[in-house]
């Protein structure tokens, strides 16, 4: 497993909105050691059995929390950052969609200078399996076992790991990284963990047409990632010149194919899949093949 | 570690940024690579017949020159018509310029800048101009400024870079006609928190000395600070004229407003409306409502919720054998008015034989959806719907389904397949779709 655990201390910001109400109980049911809310105003109250607090500052001192799920509105989001790491937090994990990219770029600036990590924004969390399971995944979805799983996406994110359960391979840690053009941790940073996690022996990446991340990570792997890496491309049939939801999600003037991307993770030695049940079973074959080995 | 920037900028200046950096295939270049940016091929690569289709806020170059002027940048002198006869009270000396204000590219080439002579000769070109549809996109006005004396055009540009993660300028020597076979395009990351050095170390990379140094550099160090308070994914100067007297004017400019910002910019409220006009029906209907939709050509509607289960779905329809209808996002965390205005817009393509909804809840609690499809079903009983279901709240969902008697699907292949297998069912004559 990656980052987190069922030691990983977290708190809440925005712990008494909606979604972060509904969210905080979720994780709190699935046995993520959920330690208290953030919510200016609301210091002294308590949501789900956990205390609630004015600032990160106090949350951290009072709980010893080193991680932080935001679940704050867009224009807020920077702050909301910014008050975590200030706070001594030193993971973020960003839910928020929406976040103007200025915004975050200014944010992932501050977290580089400190030295913290931040995954998000716009993504659904990271899960350890039986562990911890900090931002909005289904955490029935996911079972614990070998795969390491990273992607841009969230709900193909929950499809795939669905088809990886259904098919017996379970997760060590599944890292949404999110969507957006500009972000916390990328593909290479999160491939360089599950290379050294010796929980994890195969790993999927999930990537989309638009931009080069899944190229760069592409020639990442060749050079530095031995353990078996599955790959899943999705909008391999979109047309041309339209966006596909994401932010970057487009091909336009022949960049940013899903065949650019695909011919990429040949070239270095990564299994393609087309389907996610197919992913699944290329999973299966990688393992019977490190099994013989 | 080899770092190109041999930047293909456009053939003539109207064509804007189709700022596609050519480089090698290293890791560590990918700085360059994306100097293209944020969206790297939509926001920049004005690939001209393209960027209509891309939801974002472009601005004509009268209001991006308003802006510009708005923010300390020298712009000519300049009056919008909209009617040939305006021009008789235009007092700016001729020749004019005259420049149709449209979204697309290639402006020039398309005949869209003229330079008429006399009032006469102007009107008569204006009616023209004015009547111009350049790739799509219809002229809104027309632009009236002198003609200026040019003594040297260079490039000026801020994006926010994608793989560097903060905003960069894009700059050339050399402007306009001739920049496309420019060797000396520069691209400098522009650090937070941003100091005045940064322009001038800019202009000094330029190639530029004296009083043009700090001229060009503070026209730099505005343009980024606009790019900044107004939360652009572009603020693009082409080109950037040095005139015989030495002013440094904004001759033509770009400006791109990101989408995910304009509700806290008060100075862009109502744009939007204004600037969908290219869009389609459905299409403008859907961004309003924030969801993403694509129309495409074949009869199964899909419907999910994030982009990359959309998209994984679309080609799953189509690695079966179906045609997708359309791409439908409706996003995470969409309530039940949301799904069933995603529903009702789908529901309207009139190529929609079979809707395909695939939506696994995270954000999304699926007892939303349930009532938006309940509530969409007693509306249009005899549509064809698919519906796949799973994650937070399905048991809540699916008491809610059973009394409709809709089948849900538990596994994505089989639903897909089951779509598919519907949409090739023929309809009969005159059935409501």
């Amino acid at each position: 497993m990656i980052l987190v655990n069922k030691d990983t201390k977290v708190i809440v910001q925005g712990a008494t909105g909606k979604m972060g109400s509904a969210h905080t109980k979720r994780m709190i049911e699935y046995g993520t050691k959920i330690v208290g809310g953030v919510t200016p105003g609301r210091g002294g109250s308590d949501i789900h059995g956990v205390p609630v607090f004015d600032t990160v500052a106090e949350a951290v001192q009072k709980t010893g929390a080193t991680c932080s799920v935001i679940f704050v509105p867009p224009y807020l989001a920077l702050d909301a950052g910014y008050e975590a790491l200030s706070g001594g937090i030193t993971l973020l994990v960003l839910i928020t969609e929406g976040m103007p990219p200025q915004d975050t770029a200014k944010l992932v600036a501050a977290v580089k200078a400190k030295g913290a990590k931040l995954i998000g924004p716009n993504c659904p969390g990271i899960i350890t399996p039986g562990e911890s399971l900090i931002g909005i995944l289904p955490g029935s979805i996911f079972k614990s076992g070998p795969i390491g799983m990273v992607s841009k996406s969230g709900t193909l994110t929950y499809e795939i790991g669905l088809a990886l359960t259904d098919a017996g391979q379970g997760q060590s840690t599944c890292v949404g990284v999110g969507g957006d053009p500009v972000k916390g941790l990328e593909y290479p940073e999160v491939l360089q963990m599950f290379e050294n996690d010796p929980q994890t022996e195969v790993i999927v990446l999930i990537g989309e047409i638009g931009g080069n991340a899944e190229e760069e990570a592409a020639v990442f792997i060749k050079k530095n990632i031995k353990k078996p890496v599955i790959a899943y491309i999705a909008g391999q049939t979109a047309p041309p010149g339209k966006r596909m939801g994401h932010a970057g999600a487009i091909v336009s003037g022949g960049k940013g194919t899903a065949q650019s991307k695909v011919e990429a993770f040949e070239a270095a030695g990564v299994k393609v899949a087309k389907t996610p049940n197919e992913v699944a079973q290329k999973v299966g074959e990688a393992r019977k093949t490190l099994t013989r080995a | 570690m080899f770092f190109s920037t041999k930047l293909k900028l456009p053939k003539y200046r109207r064509v804007r940024t189709d700022v596609q950096l050519q480089l090698g295939d290293d890791m560590a270049v990918r700085s360059a690579r994306s100097a293209g940016a944020m969206r790297p091929e939509s926001r920049i690569g004005r690939a001209t017949a393209e960027r209509r289709e891309d939801w974002t806020l472009d601005l004509y170059e009268y209001e991006a020159k308003r802006i510009f002027q708005d923010h300390g940048i020298t712009v000519p002198p300049s009056v919008r018509i909209t009617k040939p006869e305006e021009l008789r009270k235009v007092h700016l000396g001729w020749p004019l310029t005259l420049k149709c204000q449209v979204l697309s590219g290639g402006r020039g080439k398309a005949g869209g800048i003229k330079f008429p002579k006399d009032l006469k000769e102007g009107e008569a070109i204006a009616k023209d101009l004015l009547q111009l549809t350049i790739k799509g996109s219809k002229t809104e006005s027309l632009l009236v400024e002198p003609r200026l004396s040019i003594a040297r055009e260079l490039y000026l540009a801020v994006v926010l870079d994608r793989a560097q993660g903060c905003p960069i300028f894009i700059a050339s020597a050399e402007g306009g006609v001739e920049i496309e076979s420019s060797h000396n395009v520069v691209t400098m990351p522009i650090p937070y928190p941003f100091h005045p050095f940064v322009g001038r170390e800019l202009a000094q990379k330029l190639g530029l000395s004296g009083s043009l140094l700090t001229k060009v550099a503070d026209v730099a160090n505005k343009l980024y600070k606009l790019f900044e308070s107004k939360d652009l994914d572009l603020a693009e100067i082409n080109p950037l004229v040095i005139t015989e007297g030495e002013d440094v004017i904004a001759l033509d400019g770009k400006i791109t407003v990101n989408d995910d910002s304009i509700h806290r910019q008060k100075y862009f409220e109502g744009w939007q409306e204004k600037h969908l006009s290219d869009l389609s029906h459905l299409e403008q209907r859907a961004k309003l409502a924030d969801l993403n939709l694509v129309e495409l050509d074949g009869n199964i509607g899909i419907l999910c919720n994030g982009a990359g289960l959309t998209m994984a779905t679309m080609d799953m329809v189509k690695a079966f054998g179906g045609e997708p209808g359309n791409f439908l996002d409706v996003g995470g965390g969409g309530d039940q008015k949301k799904t069933l205005t995603a529903l009702e817009i789908v529901n309207e393509n009139p190529k929609v034989q079979v809707i395909l909804l695939n939506i696994l809840g995270g954000i999304t609690a699926c007892d939303e959806v349930a009532g938006a499809l309940v509530e969409f079903m007693a509306k249009h009983p005899e549509r064809t719907m698919i519906v796949r279901l799973r994650g937070n709240n399905q048991d809540k969902a699916e008491q809610m389904l059973a009394k409709s008697g809709l089948k849900l699907f538990p596994d994505l292949e089989e639903a897909v397949k089951e779509a598919v297998a519907k949409s090739k069912v023929k309809q009969p004559v005159g059935a409501k779709a």
